[in-house]
């Protein structure tokens, strides 16, 4: 090959040591990232292998190795299974219905305080701001006070299905009302970028408030609401702070909770805990599955 | 169908006079264009017909039934938006019969062949089942259209539709629009900022500067008798020439330049006793001499050659004068001038304007033959 510049080499010579470069670089960069890979997922599978072994496996085994034919059960899942079970059905009671409503109510109040106009707006969404920023901690007391004062159960006292699961309602309704602000708000900056002139013509076109809202805004709001029913059903599926307040009889105790008792008083029975705490888990990670296409359109804004 | 009135319509946002006290008639099925520079009030005029703004002050008048309080759903309108506005998740079928299924009890067939029918006038069938993202600029275009025309409304409104197409398809789509107004006779207010499509389109124009009507005419009348130099300058591309004169021994003085422009008695008498003037003239009323052979001819230099291939349109000045102050002609496109050269204008007494510099009114405008068959007919 001819020599291309004054310092002898050729072409060839200057590409393989470009490429050589280049692959140290990428080398480099591949380890990194796989060392950030194993960073990540070692809790997670330490927590799956052991969920797999025996109580003996666990003691005479690290807890990265994975279980052997000898220690390998699935005893821990069913254990778990067992006393998560009634937690489970309880948290999808209420926790389905909390999500919906408030990521609902939250797109009503967002579309009120956008694309209609009326008097003391920013009043409204100022107290809607302040609801984001109000800690759990800071509502245990008067929530459990408002809830004894209003005394569902006794409400309900006519049907007793229903008074049964009054702590579930408690839940259900606080939840909601916990979540409408975050859900306005991220609601009402999806519907400030929907375009005014739209609206108008459908204005024009004869339709009302509501009916603007049901045929043009709800239908491109579908983006939006999957984030907020992602970002809603995770938060209220984890949570235990309200549960521990509200919720008193057993037989209401939600996943959270039923997690918690997995706890042993004596002896710490670290598989069961891990199957349990992947159960738990498990809804989440559906809900993740199922609304995850939508979720990345509506957080990338497009439609 | 539908007459639209217009009365002593105010707008008032806070301080701000948007719009002040403009009166319309509109007839049946005439095509009134709103004219005027950006933030002069032609939009603000449209959305208070539409009802998507409140009226200030006066009232609003479909068929004489005052509209004032009514909201927009209720006022039997249509309205083609600059951005087209068409919803993005429905179909083009869907986006056309939104308006019949919010507005009428149709059947769902009658709202059908009725979609269908508008999409054929418009040539979109074949786009039916699209969704306006797929669409390219003038087929969502004539979708917006086909929205409107599905309603049969008493008005259409139209606002600047024509600005986010290219050139070309433009000058089409006027055309277009205007055989379809033409076709279905529906009042129609159109508003946009292009003089071209004001005069092209309108049975009659009705120009707003800051807030204020400056005149409602037929496009003709706007251009050969404007009511001021605003109207005169804005209509009419390049736009006419003015020069500041006051007025001595019946000539126009600009002693500056050493300009003096003798008036007949009809012109003068016209002027009657302002002595603070504008002189107007059109660039194309303006003519190329080789040498000086009446009081009305002034000797100047070109700067500028601008050849259009049918016209040339020169920038001159008058000699001793800076580049600052050069006004436009316009001459064949087969005259051959060149840049630098000097030459000698006329500027013939029967073309031109004159206008009180104070109130901007016009005094004289310029003489025409068949005067009221030319103003009334439309281009």
């Amino acid at each position: 090959m001819a020599t291309a510049d004054g310092t002898g080499r050729s072409v060839g010579d200057r590409i393989a040591e470009h490429r050589a470069e280049l692959d140290t670089q990428r080398v480099v960069l591949y380890a990194v990232l796989v060392g950030l890979v194993g960073f990540y997922l070692s809790p997670l599978w330490a927590g799956l292998t052991t969920a797999f072994k025996s109580q003996a496996g666990f003691i005479n085994t690290s807890p990265l190795e994975p279980p052997t034919p000898a220690w390998f059960t699935v005893e821990p899942w069913e254990l778990a299974f067992a006393t998560l079970q009634g937690g489970l059905v309880n948290s999808v009671m209420f926790v389905v219905p909390a999500t919906i409503l408030s990521a609902l109510f939250g797109s009503f109040a967002a579309y009120g305080l956008t694309k209609l106009s009326w008097r003391g707006q920013v009043g409204i969404l100022v107290i809607f701001l302040a609801g984001v920023f109000l800690p759990y901690q800071s509502v245990l007391v008067p929530l459990r006070q408002f809830w004894s004062i209003v005394d569902l159960a006794g409400l309900l006292a006519f049907a007793p299905v229903l008074a049964n699961r009054a702590d579930l309602l408690e839940l259900t309704i606080t939840h909601t009302a916990y979540g409408i602000p975050i859900c306005t708000i991220l609601f009402r900056s999806y519907y400030k970028t929907l375009g005014d002139e739209m609206i108008e013509a459908a204005k024009i076109d004869g339709a009302n408030a509501f009916g603007i809202y049901k045929r043009i805004v709800l239908p491109l709001s579908l983006p939006m609401f999957a984030v907020t029913l992602i970002y809603q059903f995770t938060q209220v599926w984890n949570d235990l702070l309200f549960a521990l307040v509200l919720v008193t009889s057993r037989s209401n105790y939600v996943v959270t909770q039923s997690l918690n008792e997995l706890q042993g008083s004596m002896a710490q029975e670290y598989n069961i805990q891990m199957a349990g705490a992947f159960i738990a888990a498990l809804p989440t990670i559906i809900i993740y599955i199922v609304f995850g296409r939508q979720f990345a359109k509506g957080i990338t804004g497009a439609s | 169908m539908a007459e639209l009135t217009l009365g002593n319509v105010t707008k008032r946002f806070d301080d701000v006079v948007a719009v002040d006290d403009v009166s319309i008639e509109i007839d049946d099925g005439e095509f009134l264009v709103l004219v005027g520079p950006s933030g002069c009030g032609k939009s603000t005029t449209l959305r208070m017909i539409a009802g998507l703004e409140t009226i200030s002050d006066g009232r609003i008048a479909i068929d004489g039934d005052v509209v004032n309080d009514a909201p927009a759903q209720q006022r039997d309108i249509a309205m083609v938006f600059q951005s087209y506005a068409l919803y993005p998740h429905m179909t083009v079928r869907e986006n056309m019969r939104f308006g019949l299924e919010e507005s009428t009890t149709l059947e769902k067939a009658e709202m059908d062949s009725r979609v269908e029918d508008a999409a054929e006038t418009l040539e979109i069938d074949d786009l039916l089942e699209r969704k306006p993202g797929e669409l390219s600029g003038g087929q969502q275009q004539r979708v917006a259209l086909g929205r409107a025309i599905v309603r049969d409304p008493a008005v259409f409104l139209m606002d600047e539709p024509l600005s986010n197409l290219d050139a070309k398809l433009r000058s089409g789509m006027r055309t277009e629009l205007q055989r379809l107004q033409e076709e279905l006779g529906v009042t129609t207010v159109y508003v946009t900022h292009d003089q071209t499509e004001a005069m092209t389109m309108s049975d009659r124009i009705a120009i707003l500067d800051g807030g204020e009507l400056q005149q409602v005419a037929t496009p003709l009348e706007c251009y050969h008798r404007p009511t001021n130099r605003f109207v005169a300058g804005f209509i009419g591309e390049p736009s006419m020439n003015f020069f500041d004169v006051s007025l001595e021994d019946g000539r126009l003085v600009d002693s500056d330049i050493e300009f003096e422009y003798p008036l007949s008695s009809v012109v003068r008498d016209s002027v009657g006793e302002t002595t603070e003037l504008v002189l107007g003239i059109r660039p194309e009323d303006v003519e190329l001499l080789d040498a000086r052979e009446t009081a009305h001819d002034f000797p100047v230099v070109v700067d500028v050659v601008e050849p259009m291939g049918n016209e040339n349109n020169l920038l001159v000045r008058f000699p001793d004068t800076d580049t600052e102050s050069t006004f436009n002609v316009i001459v064949d496109g087969m005259c051959h001038v060149e840049a630098g050269k000097r030459y000698v204008i006329r500027i013939p007494e029967s073309a031109i304007h004159v206008f009180d510099r104070e109130t901007g009114a016009a005094l004289h405008n310029r003489e025409i033959e068949d005067e009221t068959e030319l103003l009334a007919s439309r281009v």
